[in-house]
């Protein structure tokens, strides 16, 4: 299968390596040939066929900071000259996430689907700003798009929403869904610590970025709300339509007054009639109440109740799994006409 | 002799050109009987092609200026007449024409539309142009001639526009009553190539192998002697010149070998124009219009077999790539060709060779090189991870090197011949193909590698004299 890589940081170097790894057996037990053919960076692009020496690619990226700087380097090509030019099957979607205008990855993958290629992302700007319309989009041009690791990284939460409980009705689905703003609550509510020390602390051990924004605000939550309401419950809704509020003016306070009644405050998304995000009291015995990086989503359905899902939520490794379980499921839809 | 005579577009690509030709026709009209049909202009047909992509952008600017040099072209050539009101004459249905397709291009740019029937219709004016031209060249040298659009001339088609193919019969009669006047009166009609019509007198155009169609057609209705294509080469060389300086010009080849060719992507006559001349045997001549006394190439039903000279020409096909599908699990294992024949017919991918390893362990193939990657995948995902199938190996820098000459197989010793010029050069032959037309043997080099190949057989088997 022939894939284009957009976006060579943390996710799709992740991708890379795994792929590396894990080739042998992919092709052997489950019929999938990745081809990476093409790897685009900020710095420009690297295309070789029938594909890339991906250990090449990996070793130049951390030498010079760019896959242009690769034997089959190309500085002035540009992702969407990719999409149209090159033979793929795939385009896999890495760039950073955007909330306000969604780009360059709205463009990349409104321009792959329009070009009938199969979309695999785990950006959530996109997804948070247009994804009914992208859905539509896939679905029209019979072409793919899945996002597993837009949410909880490497746990398939949205896979368990969609599939295990497709024979039930979802009722409600809320959850912890943000690992840095989760470590900083712990560790406010375990050593006492202000909400500035606990970021600094956080940002220290590499939890927080440098702007921490998009995680204190609640945007990163409320992106992954949108997508499990439009994935899992066909709620056509986008960002502008929730209410969100992030754990900026959470104090030590607040803390204790909450351990006293016997719950923590944690930043929950939550799907039911209304869609939301915010700092809720949860009880410290409810499962979903989990501390550190962790992530915790509880789905409500209507015969099978409650279900809840724990997991490491972010990492390279982790998320570039949810890629390739995305890229096996378009493995499976490709080859399917070749099973009768 | 009653010959069809058709002028390739370099042949007519200027005045002085146009002249030449209406001075061999005016030459060999004197012993034998004539019809002459015409291509378009050199490049003209691919300047119309232009104009059609420019009017589905609205580009009207460019459209005119297109227009303009078309205009130029033509009428500059309209110089070589010399009695002034023949030229006159020829200027005025040049212009008449070009307004005509004005207005044309003036719609098709408002809509930014151009359906394959009006592409059609737009294509059809570079053998309409080239047509008075010849036809006025030769009225002022005075030959007795009359101007015929393929419609007129009788060649019914089918509706498939882009492509048409005439309706044999059909059009065979019509020609006949139409043509056959003319020639008991000594008139040379004058046709144009590559275009027909429908039954509701819609212009459609040939496609590939276009105006020779229409001369063997045409041959094949008046029960003509012999066809003679025009063209600016000395007829079919043992190889292509501009790889092989030395190349010469094949004496004889059959229909079969010259399908063979041209399937092989060599220069030869295309396969849709023996058609109707295969049942009647009408034999083909290859003639350069700038050497009319070489002999040029003899194309007919049956081959002649001269001693020694089994290989007749040699091919090189560039753009294809090698799939090698391989495992361990197909030894033994039946079908799996079958299968690899299937998935890629389904897929839309040609196969142009195919061979096989005796252990049974892998199976290589050959395809053309923009469908590789296709190709590749559709193997790899119907074949992979059933443990049969390990790898599906794509090489896309390879060339196919082709020997052709009917009787190759049969004579002893050439294929060891071919392959031995090939070793002694130390080019490694990746696949040899088992099996295919008894007409060549091809086999697969690097690409790197083919032009040496292709030298050591030239070279070796003599095909330079
Ligand atoms: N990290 C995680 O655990 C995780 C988990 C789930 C989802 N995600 C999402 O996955 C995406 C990638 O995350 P990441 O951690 O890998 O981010 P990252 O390390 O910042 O990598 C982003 C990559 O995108 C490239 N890029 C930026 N603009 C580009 C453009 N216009 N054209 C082509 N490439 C461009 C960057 O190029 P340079 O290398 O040249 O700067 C970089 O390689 C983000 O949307 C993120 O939200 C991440």
């Amino acid at each position: 299968m022939r894939i284009l890589l957009i976006g060579f940081g943390v996710v799709g170097q992740s991708f890379a390596k795994l792929i590396l790894e894990r080739r042998n057996e992919l092709v052997k037990v489950h019929g999938l040939n990745p081809r990476i053919v093409g790897v685009v960076d900020k710095g420009g692009a690297a295309v070789a066929n029938p594909e890339l020496d991906l250990a090449e690619v990996l070793e130049v990226k951390k030498r010079e900071g760019t896959v242009a700087a690769s034997k089959h380097g190309k500085k002035d090509a540009s992702a969407l000259d990719l999409i149209s030019n090159l033979d793929l099957d795939v385009v896999v979607e890495t760039t950073p996430t955007n909330i306000k205008t969604a780009q360059p990855g709205l463009s990349h993958i409104e321009y792959a689907l329009k070009l009938k290629r199969n979309v695999i992302t785990t950006n959530k700007g996109p997804l948070a700003l247009a994804l009914p319309e992208l859905i539509e989009l896939s679905r029209y041009n019979n072409v793919a798009l899945l996002f597993s690791g837009t949410v909880g990284g490497g746990t398939p939460i949205l896979d368990f929403g969609k599939r295990c409980l497709a024979s039930d009705k979802l009722v409600m689905v809320e959850g912890i869904l943000n690992g840095t703003t989760n470590y900083i609550l712990s560790s406010m509510e375990a050593e006492g610590k202000s909400f500035e020390e606990a970021l600094k602390e956080a940002q220290r051990l590499g939890y927080a970025e440098a702007d921490p924004t998009l995680d204190v605000e609640g945007w990163d939550t409320a992106c992954k709300t949108v997508i499990i309401a439009n994935w899992l419950m066909g709620r056509g809704v986008t960002l502008k339509d929730l209410s969100v509020e992030g754990i900026t003016h959470v104090t030590k306070s607040d803390i204790e007054e909450a351990k006293k009644k016997g719950k923590s405050i944690k930043l929950v998304g939550r799907v039911a009639e209304r869609i939301d995000v915010k700092p809720r009291l949860i009880n410290r015995n409810d499962p979903i109440c989990i501390s550190g990086t962790l992530n915790a989503v509880r789905f409500v359905s209507q015969y099978a109740g409650d279900e809840i899902i724990i997991g490491k939520g972010a990492g390279g490794m982790e998320t570039a799994s949810a890629i390739l379980r995305d890229l096996l499921e378009v493995k499976y839809r490709m080859a399917q006409r070749w099973y009768e | 002799m009653k010959i069809v005579m058709k002028f390739g577009g370099s042949s007519l690509a200027d005045g002085s050109r146009i002249l030449r030709c209406g001075s061999i026709i005016e030459r060999y009209k004197q012993n034998h009987s004539l019809i002459v049909v015409v291509s378009a202009m050199d490049d003209v047909t691919d300047k119309l092609l232009v104009l059609t992509e420019l009017a589905k952008n609205g580009n009207r600017e460019a459209i005119r200026e297109h227009l303009e040099v078309l205009r130029a072209i033509h009428i500059e050539a309209t110089n070589i007449i010399k009695s002034d009101n023949l030229r006159a004459a020829a200027q005025e249905e040049v212009s008449k024409l070009l307004t005509e397709l004005e207005k044309v291009m003036t719609a098709s740019t408002l809509l930014k539309e151009v359906t394959p029937r009006t592409r059609d219709l737009i294509l059809s004016y570079g053998e309409r142009l080239s047509s008075i031209l010849l036809e006025h060249t030769l009225k002022d040298l005075r030959v007795d001639c009359l101007r015929l659009q393929g419609g007129e001339a009788g060649i019914l088609t089918d509706e498939a526009f882009g492509e048409a193919t005439p309706l044999f019969e059909a059009s065979k009669s019509r020609i006949r009553s139409k043509l056959n006047p003319l020639l008991e009166q000594n008139i040379i009609p004058v046709v144009t190539g590559f275009i027909g019509e429908t039954q509701n007198r819609e212009i459609t155009t040939l496609g590939r192998g276009g105006s020779d169609l229409t001369a063997t057609l045409i041959a094949a209705a008046v029960k003509a002697d012999e066809v003679w294509l025009w063209t600016d080469v000395d007829g079919i060389m043992t190889a292509d010149p501009k790889l092989i300086p030395n190349a010469k010009t094949v004496p004889q080849i059959s229909y079969a070998e010259a399908r063979e060719m041209t399937a092989l992507g060599a220069k030869a006559i295309h396969p849709r124009a023996i058609e109707p001349i295969a049942e009647e045997g009408i034999p083909v001549r290859v003639k350069n219009t700038f050497a009319e006394e070489n002999a040029g190439t003899l194309i007919t039903s049956t081959t002649q077999l001269k001693e020694g000279e089994v290989v007749k020409a040699l091919a090189l096909v560039k753009d294809v790539g090698l799939i090698t599908v391989s495992g361990a699990g197909m030894v033994g294992k039946l079908g799996t060709a079958a299968k690899i024949f299937d998935i890629l017919s389904k897929s839309g991918v040609n196969i142009l060779m195919i061979s096989q390893s005796i252990s049974e362990s892998n199976i290589s193939v050959v395809v053309n090189r923009s469908k590789l990657h296709k190709a590749v995948t559709a193997l790899e995902l119907a074949l992979l991870g059933k443990g049969v199938v390990s790898e599906v190996h794509a090489e896309d820098d390879v060339s196919v090197v082709a020997a052709i000459g009917a009787g190759m197989q049969g004579t002893p010793g050439v294929a060891a011949r071919i392959f031995g010029a090939v070793a002694k050069r130390g080019v490694n032959i990746r696949m040899i193909a088992q099996g295919s037309s008894e007409l060549s043997i091809s086999f697969v080099v690097k690409e790197k590698d083919a032009l040496t190949a292709l030298k050591a057989i030239h070279d070796d088997l003599n095909l330079g004299g």
